[in-house]
């Protein structure tokens, strides 16, 4: 193979990798670590099931359209964790006006997350990562 | 003397004229809807098949959000009437409807009204939220005024010359808005109708999901 059509080859494969990633992820964004969209899928049921076996924050979440949870979640953290997703839910705004969360009851529910993590396999430093990209939200949901 | 007795005689017609008016208002006609199990059944909607003239302009109807629920359940308005959704929760709500004769959503966040909206046919608009799932409502739309509901007995009481009606029940064991069609017993001033209810089917929440764990 001549040293041009070999450069060709590298080109395209470059490109198709390239193109590859755009539909996807990058494999080092936050969305590859926790496994895509699979990933998110389990993440989310195992945070489902904590909150629905919790005593402290269930009755937010009583009367909540468990599917519509699901796919929002789901949408808003591949969008959050740089997956290939555009959210096109409510804000966090939105959703929690009106709720008055305590600092306490967020917390708990962090930890809630933190537990879903641990279930479903996530490294401990990917989910310091997660919870950087979600800190920022704090202050979006708690006490308004 | 005749003083007296002129007095006596207007009071004598007086109560005859009393006694008429109270003996047409009792002249109508009850109708009691039971269940499978003999059951009184509420908020059944009775619609008179013979059409009433509405002159009186149509009020704004109001189907609230209060703690997570429609209020009322069901709401029951003439063709052509609005209905304003207002939210007097603090919470966001999502107001949906799928039903042929009048598809929407609104998204209701608080402290913030939309516009009422008009149902131009008449039928039956189901209503939820996409947010709280547990959210399940009805709107009635007549076809004029000549509609009832009935009480906790089961018992509405219809105008004499009733002689058919339509009758509905969000819970009925029929197409979610079929009606049926009933023909008054002749020489009857009573009459009591039976109707197949359902359980309706369990809603998609975090509550139902996870009963066993927390109760209802």
């Amino acid at each position: 193979m001549s040293l041009v059509a070999r450069c060709q080859k590298v080109a395209i494969a470059l490109s198709v990798m390239i193109t590859v990633s755009g539909c996807q992820s990058t494999p080092t964004s936050l969305y590859h670590q926790v496994g895509e969209q699979a990933g998110l899928e389990r993440l989310t049921d195992a945070f489902i099931n904590q909150i629905g076996q919790d005593k402290v924050v269930f009755h937010y979440f009583k009367q909540t359209n468990v599917s519509h949870f699901r796919t929002g979640f789901i949408s808003h953290m591949c969008a959050v964790l740089d997956g290939p997703c555009q959210y096109q839910g409510d804000n966090m705004v939105q959703i929690h006006t009106g709720m008055n969360i305590s600092e306490y009851d967020f917390n708990h529910t962090v930890d809630l997350l933190i537990a879903a993590m641990n279930e479903v396999g996530i490294s401990h430093p990917v989910q310091n990562k997660v919870l950087a990209k979600l800190a920022p939200m704090r202050r979006n949901i708690i006490k308004i | 003397m005749p003083f007296y007795f002129k007095k006596g005689c207007s009071f004598i017609a007086l109560s005859m004229l009393l006694i008429g008016s109270v003996s047409i208002a009792v002249k109508a006609k009850t109708l009691t809807i039971v269940d499978q199990h003999g059951r009184p059944v509420e908020l059944a909607v009775i619609e008179l098949l013979q059409p009433v003239k509405n002159d009186k302009p149509l009020q704004v109807a109001v189907m609230d959000q209060v703690n997570k629920q429609f209020e009322p359940k069901l709401l029951t308005i003439v063709k052509g009437q609005q209905v304003a959704f207002p939210n007097s929760d603090d919470i966001r709500h999502h107001v949906y409807s799928f039903s042929p004769i009048k598809p929407f959503e609104l998204k209701l966040y608080a402290g913030t009204p939309k516009a009422p909206l008009t149902f131009e046919q008449s039928g039956v608009v189901v209503l939820g939220c996409n947010i709280h799932d547990s959210m399940v409502g009805y709107i009635y739309v007549a076809q004029s005024e000549a509609h009832f509901l009935t009480d906790v007995q089961g018992k509405v009481v219809l105008p004499d010359n009733t002689s058919s009606y339509l009758l509905w029940h969000p819970e009925q064991d029929k197409e979610l808005g079929e009606r049926s069609e009933h023909i008054w017993p002749q020489d009857n001033s009573h009459s009591k109708v039976e109707i197949e209810l359902v359980t309706p089917a369990p809603r998609n929440t975090f509550g139902e999901m996870f009963k066993d764990s927390h109760g209802n």
